[in-house]
Order: structure tokens, then sequence, then C-alpha cells
């Protein structure tokens, strides 16, 4: 009888355990913070977001852990950067959380690379001699807040398909997000008006989408392939360039070591910008937010000042 | 194929009826967003849900999605493939309402890659004790493996995955199994030769190595390609709020280097499932902090021997993995303690032998490419129920403890290759003197980037 007991209470409390997240809103897992801000400012309360990398990792390289996998097993909806950023991490978590709405090609599974303006796509055929090249274009077009826009659109239609009840709200939002990031991006712009043409080295090719933004030039990076740590012969050349060029400041991802970008901006000299990778999503900042402590890390870097 | 479908009867109304709602939306997503006033009709009956699949979608009165489900209810093969003897389908998207997208060729039904595992070796030992089949064995130049990894989603409800290892003098199936996708209740069930999930090591591949030879544990224990064989598993994700994963398998008991313990070389008729290996795993993971993670795996094999009518063996095994890198801050840092411990318990005629295997390592990654290892094995005598050496059928010459130390360097000049150099001093205490030997290996991995297990 104690037996009979004791399994029952387990049953129950397995019962309880799964009616747990007995959703009232639609559960969103997003691969980046980024993504996940956004799909919070359109599905608002009715959605409940989590993001599986913080704002502080490289997106490249984030562990598999197996609580990934069970953040994806409740999941309605998966938001995938795409263009094979996650491609290290996220297939085995997808097929380990056993969810079949969120596999690839399921309406639960969602790459948000399709409603962006891809830059950067190979035109030749690559091979991986040219290092950590993504053969689909470059994935970091989250800086641009015109494709974190678009991805928001994007994001809201596939709400509207997946809860269409709430189809007017999600989409009013992304309007509103729309409408939010273009007002601010007016003010934006004029910050940073003089970074137009400017020449800038950064660490890794995550810049060509700020640089279609904000209009200035990466002359050099100080990975002398993406995904390969820099060499000293690679970063003297850089700097020559840099000097040559005068270039107006040295940018990198919080996420990687600055031992060598440090250096160099102080060697140029250049003001060395470090940017946030992602938005601090689990503190409560918005893209909008993100992008605009982005914007004054770049302004300050103009300035003269010590972004960071 | 077909029996498979059908045992699976129950789960495939389900999934029929999702596929069913899913394909429509599917073709959708490849389309340019809508406009916004393509309004989705609003419909009271449609709940608080979130439209999942499998329920009442929006724009359907109940008794319309009952009718739906009355129509398909003697039919369950709707929706499913007639049959997968049919050549997939070689143009992009093909008609099917799945595409995958990302696929930048729009081609991407095989991930296919290549893993060569080279080593140069150097032991002071004339028969150097290496027991794995990937190990570095004789003096010189030594191909640990050759390895054609190929994985693809087959359909909405499987996936395949092969590891066909091509060694100098021919081919093997090393594994070769079909995953499910869309079972319902969090499970999964794999199907074919795997690699059994005992432990943490045995279902890995040397690319995940942290060494350049496996730990003589499991070569003892289960025999030179680790624990495997032609069998089925189920696996289920518990609805714990932490990680908790049940895994069973069945696998059958033959081979002399995948399940040495059980019936081994012997080539003895299945009567029962008894004549099967058995397998369950129970593995935990915790997120003791952002940067800190534990996974922590019991694990128990069971099977026949061949030493005589019903004599058994059981295998008890637990491992514990922590995993310490730094993710809030800007850091190459990775630490790793492994730890695996395998308790064997064999019948045979009138006595029950007991053996203790178990490793620890310790990996420090400590850049971007550089990373330094070390491992302690140890292994004792096979016993008897009094306590005393007894002797080994599998291994005569195990009469005393063997303890073997290695360290190891290693470069990775993109996650692509790795360099290590590996020295080692093993003490085979029956042996008059240790044995030492350095290694060199190579490893080059080409073809689609394969995604990490944790």
């Amino acid at each position: 009888m104690r037996h009979f007991r004791f399994v029952a209470a387990l049953c129950a409390a397995l019962c309880l355990f799964a009616a747990a997240p007995a959703r009232a809103a639609v559960n969103v897992v997003t691969t980046l913070p980024d993504l996940a801000a956004i799909t919070k400012a359109v599905g608002g309360d009715l959605v409940q977001v989590q993001s599986m990398a913080l704002g502080s990792q490289d997106p490249h390289r984030v562990d598999a852990k197996p609580s990934l996998a069970l953040a994806l097993r409740n999941a309605d909806l998966l938001i995938s950067v795409g263009l094979d950023l996650e491609i290290g991490w996220l297939p085995n978590l997808q097929t380990g959380s056993r969810n079949p709405r969120i596999q690839v090609g399921n309406p639960g599974f969602l790459n948000a690379s399709q409603f962006v303006r891809l830059l950067e796509i190979p035109a030749t055929k690559v091979d991986r001699s040219e290092g950590d090249v993504h053969p689909g274009g470059n994935p970091h077009y989250l800086y641009d807040p015109r494709q974190g826009a678009a991805v928001a659109r994007g994001i809201a239609e596939r709400l509207a398909q997946l809860d269409a009840k709430n189809a007017a709200t999600y989409r009013a939002n992304a309007a509103k997000l729309t409408a939010e990031l273009d007002a601010a991006r007016v003010g934006w712009e004029k910050r940073l008006a003089g970074l137009r043409g400017a020449p800038i080295i950064a660490f890794h090719r995550t810049t060509a989408y700020l640089a279609d933004w904000l209009g200035f030039e990466p002359i050099a990076f100080l990975e002398p392939k993406p995904g390969i740590p820099p060499n000293p012969s690679h970063v003297a050349g850089v700097l020559v360039l840099g000097r040559q060029r005068k270039a107006r400041m040295v940018l990198i991802e919080s996420y990687y070591n600055d031992r060598e970008a440090k250096m160099l901006a102080g060697m140029m000299p250049a003001p060395l910008v470090i940017l946030h990778g992602g938005t601090d999503f689990r503190a409560g900042e918005t893209y909008v937010q993100h992008i605009n402590e982005l914007v004054g890390n770049l302004e300050k870097g103009l300035t003269g000042g010590k972004g960071g | 194929m077909s029996s498979v479908f059908v045992r699976l009867h129950g789960a495939f109304i389900a999934v029929s009826i999702a596929a069913l709602f899913s394909a429509a939306p599917a073709s959708a997503q490849q389309t340019p967003p809508l406009p916004p006033d393509a309004g989705v009709p609003e419909s009271s009956e449609a709940g608080a849900d979130a439209g999942t699949p499998e329920e009442v979608p929006p724009g359907l009165t109940p008794e319309e999605m009952a009718e739906i489900e009355k129509a398909f209810g003697g039919n369950t093969q709707q929706g499913v493939p007639a049959s997968t003897s049919s050549a997939p389908d070689s143009t992009p998207g093909g008609g099917l309402p799945l595409s995958i997208p990302g696929g930048t060729s729009g081609t991407n039904f095989l991930d296919m890659s290549f893993i060569l595992d080279l080593a140069a070796a150097a032991f002071t030992s004339k028969e150097p004790l290496q027991g794995g089949a990937h190990d570095p064995t004789r003096n010189g130049f030594n191909l640990q493996q050759l390895e054609l990894s190929i994985g693809s989603v087959v359909d909405p409800y499987f996936r395949f995955d092969a590891n066909i290892v091509y060694s100098q003098f021919g081919v093997e199936i090393e594994e070769a199994y079909g995953t499910t996708l869309a079972l319902p209740g969090s499970l999964q069930v794999r199907a074919g030769q795997f690699l059994t999930r005992f432990g943490r090591l045995n279902a890995t591949h040397p690319h995940a190595w942290d060494f350049v030879d496996q730990p003589f544990a499991m070569s003892r224990v289960f025999g030179a390609e680790g624990n495997r064989g032609l069998g089925v598993e189920v696996s289920w994700l518990t609805p714990l709020p932490w990680y908790v994963e049940l895994t069973g398998s069945l696998t059958d008991a033959t081979g002399e280097a995948t399940a040495r313990s059980f019936l081994g070389a012997s080539n003895d008729r299945v009567l029962s499932p008894l004549d099967l290996q058995a397998t369950g795993v129970l593995k935990q993971f915790f997120a003791l902090s952002d940067d800190l993670s534990l996974m922590w795996g019991l694990s128990a094999a069971t099977g026949p021997n061949p030493t005589g009518y019903r004599n058994r063996t059981d295998v008890f095994g637990t491992d514990v993995y922590l995993r310490y890198r730094p993710i809030t801050e800007a850091s190459n840092t990775l630490v790793t303690l492994q730890v695996e411990a395998l308790y064997r318990r064999r019948q045979v005629p009138d006595d029950v032998l007991t053996d203790i295997n178990t490793y620890a390592q310790l990996a420090w990654r400590f850049s971007q490419r550089w990373a330094a290892a070390a491992r302690y094995e140890l292994g004792t005598p096979a016993k008897g129920e009094g306590g005393e050496v007894a002797l080994d059928p599998l291994d005569p010459e195990w009469t005393k403890n063997r303890d073997r130390l290695s360290a190891n360097l290693t470069f990775w000049p993109t996650e692509f290759s790795r360099l290590r150099v590996q020295a080692a001093r093993d003490r085979a205490r029956w042996r008059d003197e240790a044995d030492y030997s350095v290694f060199l290996a190579l490893e080059l991995v080409t073809g689609a980037h394969g995604a990490h297990a944790f």
C-alpha cells in the first residue's frame, strides 16, 4: 500500500510538472538574445520568450547544454539566426528536444535570415581555406536596426500563423517596433554621421551590416581569416594599413579576447570600441536599448573617448 | 520498413494529423511576409491555446475537427509517405510541402563528412597493451581510422545517421541508425546499429575524445570498438524541471569487439529476449551556474555470457562530467573533469567474477587553440566470490592491478584540424616493468560541419 501511495504521489508530481508549462502564451525559444528581445517586443504578454545564448556569449561557440534541449522540449516556436551561425550546437539540441513542432521545415521553426537583405554572400564557391566562412552570407545582421525591423515583421507573421487569434496584436506590435526603430534611427544616424566613409578596423567579420547601415568602411580585420586568431605578422600589417588609412577606431565584440585589439588601438593610436555582441535580454534590455547602447559606444569612439 | 510503421501505428495517427495541418503553413513560410490585412478569421472556439498542430486550428469548429479526425480514423497512412523505397526527389523542395531553409545550395539532403585520424607512435613494449580499435598499436605510423559520417533528415518522422569506418584493409559499419523525430510524449526511438549510451565515452567517436586512445576500461569490458550492436533503443526525456533522460536499449549480445563480456565471439542462437543485451541509462544534467555544468549518469547493462547455461554478465557504471566554461565574459577557458567507473560481475561455472575499471581525466583548454589534459586509469583483476584473484577467461594474464597515466597537449589550427602529442606510462603489474609510449596524432575533418554534443 505504501508503495502504491508513493507511485501515486510520483505520478501526481509528474503530472504537475507536465502541466506546469500549460501555455497561456506561445512558448518561444530563440538562439540569440537579440531575437528574444525582438520576439518579446512583438509578442508582449502573449509570448513567453527564452534565449539559448547569453548576449555575452560568442554565438559561434555555444555549448549544447542538455538544459537547452529541455527548454526546446516545450517550445512552440524556435527562432534561429540561420546561415550556419548555430550549426555547431543547434541541430543536436533540436533532435534531442524530441519536439516535432520545432524541427526544421515545421511551422514551429523559423530561420530569421529569410527576412534579411543578406550581405557578403560569396559569389564563388567557397572552401574552408578561407576560414570560417558562411556560404549563405554574413549572419551578423541584427546589428542593423533596419534588418531587425524586417525580422520583427517576419516573426510577427509566424506568431500570427501559430496563434491566429492574436494575429492583429502581433502585427500591430511589429509595426510599433518598426516605427520606434525608424524614429530612433534618425537620431542614431545623426549622431553617427561622422562615421560615413570612415575607415575602421574590426576584429571579426561582424561589421558588414553595421557598415552597410552607417556607411563606414571596414578596411581590415584582426583575424587573418574568419575564426583564425590574430598573429603578429598579420597584426603588423593591419597596423601599417590602419595608420596609412588613418583608421578612426578599432571595433571588437565583448565576447572576444581584446588583447590584440587593445594593443593595436594603443599603437595606432585609435579608440578601441567594445560592442556588446547581443542584447542583455536576461536583464530586461530591449533591442532598441541594445542598439542605442551600441550607437553610444560608437559615438564615444568617434569623439575620441573610449567606448565600452 | 512497413512493419515499423505498423508498430508505430498509434503515434502516426497523431503525427499524420499534425502533418496535415502543418503542411499548408509550411509552404506559406517560403513566401515573403503576408500583407498585414491577410487576416485569418477569428474564432471564439479557438481556445486560449497557442495553436499547436494537434489542436483545433483557428477557423474550425471542434465539430469540423472531429469530422476530419473521423475521416482519418480508418486510414492512418495518410500523410505518411507510402513507401520509403522510392529515391528522394533530387530537385530542391521537390514539390514536397517541406523543404529545408538555410541550405544555400537548396540540396541539403545529406550532410557528409570525412574524419581522418592518423598517429605516429613509439612504444617501449614489444606488445603494447592497447585495447581500442582506434588506438595506435605499433611503432611507426598508424591509421586510427577514416570515418565517413553521414547524417540527414529522412522525412518528417525520421533522421538517419551513419558512421562508416574505413581501416586500411576493410570497411566497417560502425553505426547506422534511424532516430524518430515526431514521437509524442518526449519519447525517441533509435533503431539500427548504434553505440549504446552506456556511460559517457562509449557513445562517442574519436573526434570527440580528449585523448589519442580510449581508456582501457572500455576495451576490457566491452571490446575494442566499444559497446554497440544491432538493436533498438527507447529514450524518454522526463517532464521533470531539470534534465532527466531515461534510456533503455536491447542489442544483440555478440561481437568480440563490441560485447566481449557478454556472448563475445560465440554465435549462440537467440531464443528469448534474455539472450540479448539490455542496457539502461539514467542521465541527469544540472546547470550549476552560467559557467559550471554537471552531467551525471548511471548505467547498467546485462546480458548472457557463454561460460554456461543461463550464466549472465552485469555491468554497472557511473559517470560524472563537470564542465567549467565562463560565458559571461570574454574567455577561451574550458576546464572539464570526467570520471567514469565500471563494475563488472560475471557468472562463470562455480564462481562469480567481479572487477572494477575506472578512469578520471582533467582537460584544460587555456586558449582558443591550445589545451592540456591528463588521465589516470585503473583496472583491478577479476576476483571470485571469496575475494581472491580468480582466472579471468577473457584476460587470463590480468592477475594484478593495471594503471595507466597519460598526459597530452593539443593544438587546434581551426576546429577542423587537430594536432595532439601524448605520452603515457602503462603499469600492468603482471608485467616486469612499466611500458611507456608517445603518440603524435593528427586529425582532419572535412565536409559538413557536425554539431557537437555536450
